[in-house]
């Protein structure tokens, strides 16, 4: 009775759009954000700043994460306003619906989507330096932020030595465009991972993030980088994922979010929905540039 | 006993003969530039959408030789037609010409630009904003030839060409300052400068030869544009003014008699330029269809809506005030006309690629670039509607 009820469960679950934990390769839950007191720990939110209702949903959804997981800053990957960006429309679609958050000093650094204003990267809430593409370290991270609507010969030189100099232990970079995603309505931009996955292998880049696909998806390993999409934080196309050899999970049934957390060679995440379920988990040991 | 020779029957000998004819004019119209840039665009599009890793790999690595070597020579085989074309005894010389398609084809780049902008920002993509002058592209051998089927022996050529070179100088003027690459060394001046007074020095000797002020000049006036950090693709321009000329008769883009070395270079190159335009829409054409977005329909609409209401609007108030349009060349001729320099299509093509580096930005706009190719056909189709030119029986 128990084994039918578990296989009926779990075959409403994968036409629901979710793949469990424990069947997409993650490890079991139980390892998941150990919430250690020396790790890192932060948010991912794509595709959120519509102002309307869902995205107040995930802040709030957010903040009462943020209650028990004390994580310090949020990863913004791009289209963080959707539509007129006058300032009063910044406390709408960032600073109410995470209020709480920034309230209790959590920072936001963005990245700049196609429906971003160019001139955001010099609102001090994105944390951006008034800069299209940034790097920035915390602990044993370091961060990469692309600009990805036009990937410049400049910025490419940038990427290209920043990448060279870094000596950190992990190295993460997010940006708006995926490289991969098995989304319909964006999926995979092969133009620019053509450029960008080269230049990731070659200096070891352990993970990515991006968004512009409003589902949440991660990829199995592409030549030992993992990647993720995360463009749900606001926006939704629900049941826009065609799954693929590629994919290791995927949701898009609802908003949602990323928690992730760096201790030492592991990277935990957990990607949870507006109503606080996770949807997926697992955990990412970083290995040495060599060795991939 | 010799063998006897194979005979065929006589229908066989002709239908072969046909198969051979056709296919000769469609080697010719190849290598004539008809088809090179869209059979390139074609088997791009094919690719990308197949083999998209490979295909990216493969033009961008062809990207900078193609785009700013290989078309330098198309530029410069642009920049002679028109040379020639305005210069005295030329086809477009006489000032009074150029007035009316001059307010045209402000009319269209304002049409154009106002519609792709009013777009973009009404739908709060305003990252979208610096592709406009590729909305306002006209493609001029479309634009043309598309007349020209349509209206033979009419104002309607020079008219169309006049307003399709004003308006494709406008564009090249403001890309010619972006940077392709990210380093700038310096020095380009002094180099353009040298390439220029040998350029002079050649033609106060008279020297006949094109080879000297391609090779020598041009070559210095690339390296000068690409030491400044600026788009060497336009290397011909400053240099074509110098070669010998002769005033040459409306007929663009066609293979002019090898009769004597002012025509040699075009002669010379012709076929290696087409064949570089092949290169062109093979490295350029190929876009994922999937990445179609808010600035492929602004660029389609501005190119196929915009540009006609602007031309017809300005020529429109320019006749109001006291102008007349030119003999053969009504308001029906003059719809149709506008209609027909909406196709961007190669300079499209070019100001997107001179503009925007990789990305999704290119994608969306390279789609609508490609896509206002439909303006020859409204053009003929309201040829058709309105009785023009040759569907006026």
């Amino acid at each position: 009775m128990r084994r039918i009820a578990f296989v009926l469960l779990t075959a409403w679950l994968a036409t629901a759009g979710f793949t469990p934990a424990a069947q997409n390769g993650a490890r079991p839950a139980a390892e998941t954000l150990p919430a250690r007191a020396d790790s890192l720990k932060f948010a991912v939110l794509g595709d959120n700043g519509t102002g309307e209702q869902p995205e107040y949903d995930v802040g709030q959804r957010m903040a009462a994460v943020h209650a028990a997981f004390r994580f310090d800053m949020v990863l913004m990957l791009g289209d963080n306003m959707y539509g007129r960006q006058d300032p009063e429309d910044f406390v709408t679609k960032f600073e109410r619906p995470y209020a709480a958050l920034l309230k209790d000093g959590v920072l936001f650094y963005a990245t700049l989507g196609n429906h971003d204003d160019q001139n955001n990267r010099f609102y001090k809430g994105f944390n951006m330096g008034g800069e299209r593409y940034f790097t920035f370290v915390k602990k044993n991270v370091r961060f990469f932020v692309l600009d990805t609507n036009q990937l410049d010969p400049k910025q490419r030189d940038w990427l290209d030595t920043a990448l060279q100099q870094s000596d950190d232990q992990w190295r993460i970079c997010y940006f708006h465009h995926p490289l991969y995603s098995d989304a319909s309505r964006h999926g995979s931009d092969v133009s620019l991972r053509v450029v960008l996955e080269p230049l990731f292998v070659k200096y070891g880049i352990d993970v990515v993030f991006s968004g512009h696909d409003h589902v949440y998806e991660r990829l199995k390993p592409q030549k030992g980088i993992t990647y993720f999409v995360a463009g749900s934080g606001g926006q939704l196309r629900k049941g826009d994922v065609r799954p693929s050899a590629q994919t290791a999970a995927y949701y898009d049934q609802d908003q949602s979010f990323m928690l992730v957390e760096v201790a030492g060679d592991d990277l935990f995440f957990e990607a949870i929905n507006r109503s606080g379920a996770k949807v997926d988990s697992g955990v990412i040991h970083r290995q040495p540039v060599g060795s991939r | 006993m010799r063998p006897q020779a194979q005979t065929f029957p006589a229908h066989q000998v002709s239908v072969h003969r046909r198969r051979r004819r056709v296919a000769s004019r469609l080697l010719d119209q190849f290598l004539r530039g008809y088809l090179a840039l869209p059979v390139g665009v074609a088997i791009a599009l094919i690719w990308a959408n197949t083999a998209p890793e490979r295909y990216f790999t493969t033009s961008h690595t062809l990207a900078f030789p193609v785009n700013e070597i290989g078309m330098a020579l198309f530029i410069g085989l642009i920049m002679q037609e028109i040379v020639e074309a305005v210069m005295p005894g030329g086809a477009l010389h006489s000032w009074r010409r150029w007035t009316l398609p001059l307010i045209a084809a402000a009319g269209g780049i304002a049409g154009s630009a106002g519609v792709y902008l009013g777009y973009v920002q009404g739908r709060y993509e305003t990252i979208l904003t610096a592709g406009w002058p590729i909305a306002c592209a006209v493609d001029i051998a479309a634009a043309y030839y598309v007349l020209k089927s349509i209206l033979p022996r009419s104002g309607a050529l020079p008219f169309v060409l006049l307003l399709a070179i004003a308006t494709d100088l406008v564009g090249m003027l403001v890309i010619a300052p972006q940077h392709p690459t990210s380093a700038v060394h310096g020095g380009g001046l002094g180099l353009m400068l040298v390439g220029l007074g040998l350029a002079g020095v050649m033609r106060a000797l008279n020297v006949r030869g094109f080879a000297p002020y391609l090779v020598i000049c041009g070559t210095l006036s690339w390296f000068a544009l690409y030491r400044e950090g600026l788009h060497p693709a336009f290397a011909l321009v400053p240099i074509v003014p110098f070669l010998p000329h002769e005033p040459r008769r409306l007929d663009l883009l066609a293979d002019p008699p090898d009769d004597d070395a002012v025509h040699h270079f075009e002669h010379e190159w012709n076929t290696v330029v087409q064949g570089i335009l092949f290169l062109f829409g093979l490295v350029n054409g190929g876009v994922m269809l999937r990445g179609y977005d808010t600035g492929t329909w602004a660029l389609l609409l501005a190119a196929l809506v915009g540009r006609p209401l602007g031309i017809m609007a300005a020529v429109g108030a320019a006749v109001a005030v006291g102008w007349h349009l030119p003999r053969g060349l009504g308001w029906r001729q003059l719809l149709v006309t506008a209609l027909a320099s909406s196709s961007g299509f190669t300079f499209a093509l070019f100001f997107a690629t001179g503009i925007l580096s990789t990305g999704p930005l290119l994608a969306q706009l390279t789609i609508g670039a490609l896509g206002t190719a439909a303006g020859s056909l409204l053009a003929i189709g309201a040829a058709r509607l309105f009785r023009v030119g040759r569907f006026a029986r």
